[in-house]
């Protein structure tokens, strides 16, 4: 007679819950259908597509010159990153060289823009698990990389810095001191972070051993980035295929060893120090010289072809991949986003979770969603 | 003497000081829903964050309910699978209640909105009715906190009905 | 050495297939190989036992073709590939989505926006457009186009 009270019928025992397209945890505009047994998911299906602005099409009629806005606003914390991708990727194709200065400062300024984008993921991260604090600090170091980079390109976060051939402004004395006196505070600050947080015992809880990707799945679902050197793979584009100066600075690849999210977060705390390693590198070799390659013309008609360019992004390997069909506008303008593979992997890390743990792994996998939606 | 006017909405038994006290409480105290959709909700996080501080002005807490938030920030582009979504959440929410629009593209469709655009909406007004717009892509943090204050002109009726007008704003002043 | 040992077989298996080398490195890959519409399964498992991902999927829009073209890597440097395939607008393509888990989606997403169908998927609702939509946006006769070309005129 008990048992009528306490054990639900089968048909009852699955509950679908949606974490919906608004929520304060979903990193943009993302809806996950969970089918809950109890606190357990069961299975998880990702809706995504409510941030989905058409820039692929937009490239079919745009100008090359006119498509840079575009791009720093698909993935918007890495924004001068696929700025400088979609540069990259158009001087291949017309066969632009580039001054020796403009690599450096263009250089400089994505590894300013990586650390940005490392910093605001650690405190939206560490707010989804509940801790205020950390979230302060690193906005309050954003805001000083933000300055930095607002003194040159005239932007706080959709930057379109790049051009063909170049930059569209030189860097002076000030950015170079700017630069060194935030490599400064950044030294003392590593420390205060460790302190805070990576030694935190509620932290490691809720991390150590949730979330675990393996090789394996990572490379089913071609998930790049952090979340793929996590699992002990040093796949890092900037070392495979180096693109403008990265083979000339020293820097290391760090790798985990179990592919969870304490790892990822281990990953992308080391790669920050890496990247400030890089800058002071730049900073010290940085050149004289032209900022702009002159005699670019305002109108890019590229010969006709295609060229596909691979860049480390901020989440992964991210590429451009555009024909040309010798027109002054792409004939299709594709673009590969490491989100895409990072999100599709959840569907086999989810299930067998609990629904507190899949708010963990979701932040630590850090995924843009109109990155995805594009 | 003059018969005031009565506006369309307004109640009929209209206590002044009440109402002003009670426009003055909403309108400092406005509690934000998260609602950032693409670029614009990093400024919105980066106001409410160390540097420009939201919660000096009483907006600090942003719920994630809409059921216990005042405003309701359209900070980003609004994609056409969305529309229901922004529907139910407006619906959702209890009165008083007011919208900002914030960012290029919830005012008119912003750097994405050409010819044949067939994935956006160009513009929030068209799903919501909206009280304040702040432009830029993104606005500055501290735009948007004019645009908190401007609401708070708007809620309170303008600078003389403000009880505790603490300072002479230049911009933002709705009658 | 991996890639080669791939070359080879893909030789074995379309003897005829046109293979083009990436001299100028604009490709960005090592090759780039055109497969019939029903040798992409084979070609898939090929690479797939060796150790490779799938980077992405795309699709190219001509008047007189769809082209879908594959991006393969692996972990080590110097090691992308391109697999095309010609299939017309009304073809079915045959799915890798059981061979490849991530192509699942990225098979969604092209039939969104060119409307290729793909035999074999399970799962076949629109991914990035809402669930009603009957349009393709990214083909050549949708909206504002700015040209609509033959593939010989691209890739002679």
């Amino acid at each position: 007679m008990g048992e009528l009270y306490t054990t639900p019928p089968e048909s009852e025992k699955i509950y679908t819950l949606n974490l919906g397209p608004q929520h304060p945890s979903t990193h943009g505009v993302l809806r996950i259908l969970l089918d809950l047994d109890g606190e357990y998911i069961v299975k998880a299906d990702p809706v995504i597509g409510y941030g989905h602005r058409g820039h692929e099409k937009m490239g079919e009629n745009r100008l090359y010159k006119q498509f840079l806005p575009n791009t720093s606003r698909m993935d918007y914390l890495s924004g001068l990153l696929f700025n400088h991708g979609f540069v990259l990727a158009v001087e291949k194709l017309v066969g632009i060289e580039v001054p020796e200065r403009s690599k450096y400062i263009r250089v400089i300024a994505s590894e300013l823009n990586r650390i940005s984008s490392h910093l605001l993921w650690f405190g939206t991260y560490l707010l989804d698990l509940g801790g205020f604090t950390p979230f302060l600090y690193a906005f309050d170091d954003r805001e000083q990389i933000l300055d930095i980079l607002d003194s040159v390109t005239g932007s706080r976060l959709t930057y379109s810095y790049c051009r063909f051939g170049g930059v569209s402004r030189d860097i002076d004395a000030n950015f170079i001191d700017m630069t060194r006196a935030f490599l400064k505070r950044m030294d003392a600050r590593w420390a205060d972070y460790d302190n805070l947080v990576s030694e935190n015992i509620i932290f490691i809880n809720r991390t150590r051993d949730v979330g675990i990707i393996d090789r394996e799945l990572a490379r089913q679902y071609a998930v790049t980035g952090p979340n793929l050197r996590a699992c002990g793979v040093a796949f890092d584009v900037r070392r495979i295929e180096p693109y403008e100066v990265y083979d000339r600075f020293d820097f290391e690849v760090p790798t985990g060893s179990r592919g969870d999210a304490l790892d990822r977060y281990y990953v992308r705390f080391k790669e920050m120090q890496q990247s400030c390693r890089i800058i002071e590198q730049a900073l010290d070799h940085l050149p004289g010289g032209p900022f702009l390659a002159e005699k670019v013309p305002q109108k890019i008609t590229p010969p006709k072809g295609e060229v596909y360019l691979a860049f480390e992004s901020a989440r992964g390997l991210a590429a451009y991949y555009l024909v040309s069909d010798g027109s002054p506008s792409p004939y299709r303008c594709h673009i590969r986003v490491p989100s895409f593979g990072n999100l599709n992997a959840l569907i086999d890390v989810l299930p067998e979770t609990l629904v507190a743990d899949a708010i963990s792994i979701l932040g630590s996998i850090d995924v843009v969603i109109p990155e995805i939606d594009r | 003497m003059a018969k005031k006017v009565r506006e369309q909405g307004e109640p009929i038994i209209q206590f002044a000081l009440l109402d002003d006290i009670m426009n003055l409480a909403r309108g400092n105290s406005l509690w934000p829903m998260t609602f950032g959709l693409a670029c614009c909700a990093i400024e919105m996080m980066a106001a409410g964050a160390s540097r420009f501080d939201l919660d000096r002005f009483g907006s600090g807490v942003f719920r994630p309910s809409p059921r216990q938030s005042d405003v309701m920030i359209v900070a980003g582009t609004i994609s056409r699978k969305m529309i229901p979504v922004i529907q139910m959440l407006w619906d959702q929410m209890p009165n008083p209640k007011w919208c900002i629009a914030m960012g290029n593209c919830a005012i008119s469709g912003g750097p994405f909105e050409y010819e044949d655009q067939y994935a956006i909406v160009p513009g929030a007004h068209l799903v919501v009715p909206v009280d304040v717009v702040i432009p830029g892509c993104p606005p500055r943090p501290e735009a948007l906190i004019q645009g908190l204050l401007a609401l708070e002109d708007k809620i309170t009726r303008g600078e003389d009905r403000n009880l505790l007008r603490r300072f002479k704003r230049a911009g933002g002043q709705a009658k | 050495m991996k890639i080669q040992e791939i070359e080879r077989v893909i030789f074995e298996k379309f003897p005829g297939a046109p293979l083009v080398r990436d001299e100028t490195g604009k490709m960005g890959a090592l090759w780039s190989v055109v497969v019939p519409v029903s040798g992409i399964r084979d070609v898939a498992k090929t690479f797939e036992t060796a150790d490779f991902f799938l980077e992405t999927v795309t699709a190219l829009d001509f008047q007189d073709t769809l082209e879908l073209v594959y991006h393969f890597n692996c972990y080590e440097p110097k090691s992308r590939v391109v697999v095309r395939m010609l299939c017309g607008h009304d073809q079915v393509a045959p799915s890798i989505c059981d061979i490849f888990r991530g192509a699942g989606w990225l098979e969604r997403e092209i039939h969104d926006f060119f409307g290729i169908r793909f035999s074999g998927n399970p799962d076949m609702r629109p991914l990035l457009l809402p669930e009603d939509a009957d349009y393709h946006p990214l083909r050549k006769d949708f909206g504002k186009v700015s040209a609509y070309r033959k593939r010989e005129e691209i890739y002679g």
